[in-house]
């Protein structure tokens, strides 16, 4: 056995890469706290009490000052779920892939989905209070029917006609929102509602009205998404 | 001390990324890319963007991995079948 055979060149770039990629890290780290100047970042947080009254500034951010972003995220989300469902289609002959029989499993989803589907709503009505919002809460929804497609196999369907007349209204609701800040008051998401009080429930004007939207709709289109991959049109 | 932390979560996920990416089996790298993306997870929440950590710990430790799982499940059973 040679030297060649033992220390071959793959090994020898892959440690070089990954050494090259802690230094870079660690220069990173060690600069991280310096050179902190006041940007518009500084700015908005210190304006964010006054102009939103939420406790969350990264959601005030997100769907306040910063609405029309949230509103191409979630059209690029629609495109991306418009464009798989238009590659996986025929729809009748779908099958779960995942179709094994344990009884243990299907008892247990039926006490664990009804509690999933309460965290996400909560994560999302509490977006403007605590970590979460709109996106992971919807999400966490999502993930409560993957549960269920996973443990049920065949058993449990989803309609996607309801599902469609959800996401299609949540996201008109969405837009509807915006269109009345721009008539009430001058600008495209403005906030007409009166903010109420930091740390309330119902307080920050239209961020929670708006989160709740963006929460119903990713909660569809990410169940649309993961039915599509688990059940897949049959083996031609 | 939560400097130490992180250098080691940091040192371990830049190992677990080169087993990734050179591992031959790819259901086994997709798991791995679930311990990355837990890595990642404290990472944030250390860096204090607990919202960050949230979404990361939902959308990219979870649904993804189990979109690529998914995925490469039903690829391998008709390659099978073929």
């Amino acid at each position: 056995m040679s030297l060649k055979q033992t220390i071959s060149i793959r090994s020898i770039v892959v440690s070089f890469i990954v050494s090259i990629m802690i230094i870079l890290l660690l220069g990173i780290l060690l600069n991280f706290t310096h050179g902190l100047e006041p940007t518009l970042g500084s700015e908005l947080l210190a304006i964010n009490v006054s102009s939103t009254q939420s406790a969350n500034s990264v959601t005030s951010v997100v769907t306040y000052y910063r609405g029309f972003d949230t509103l191409g995220e979630v059209t690029i989300l629609f495109l991306s779920i418009f464009g798989v469902s238009l590659g996986l289609d025929s729809f009748d002959k779908k099958l779960n892939i995942f179709s094994y029989e344990n009884t243990l499993l299907k008892i247990a989803v039926d006490t664990l989905f009804p509690i999933i589907i309460l965290f996400g709503v909560y994560v999302i009505i509490h977006g403007h209070l605590s970590p979460g919002g709109g996106f992971q809460g919807g999400v966490i929804i999502a993930s409560a029917f993957l549960l269920m497609f996973l443990a049920k196999g065949d058993d449990f369907k989803i309609n996607h006609k309801i599902l469609g007349l959800i996401e299609s209204l949540s996201g008109a609701g969405f837009i509807l929102i915006a269109i009345l800040g721009l008539l009430i008051i001058d600008r495209f998401f403005a906030n007409f509602l009166p903010l109420g009080e930091l740390g309330r429930l119902f307080s920050g004007g239209v961020i929670p009205l708006i989160y709740i939207f963006v929460g119903v709709k990713v909660s569809a289109e990410m169940t649309a998404l993961l039915e599509y991959f688990i059940r897949i049109k049959d083996v031609r | 001390m939560i400097g130490l932390v992180i250098l080691a979560i940091i040192a371990s996920m830049v190992i677990l990324a080169v087993f990734i990416v050179s591992n031959k089996d790819l259901p086994h790298s997709v798991i791995l890319f679930m311990g990355f993306g837990l890595g990642s997870v404290v990472l944030f929440f250390l860096f204090s963007a607990p919202d960050v950590a949230l979404t990361e710990a939902v959308i990219g430790t979870g649904a993804s991995s189990i979109v690529l799982l998914v995925t490469l499940l039903q690829v391998r059973r008709k390659e099978k079948i073929r």
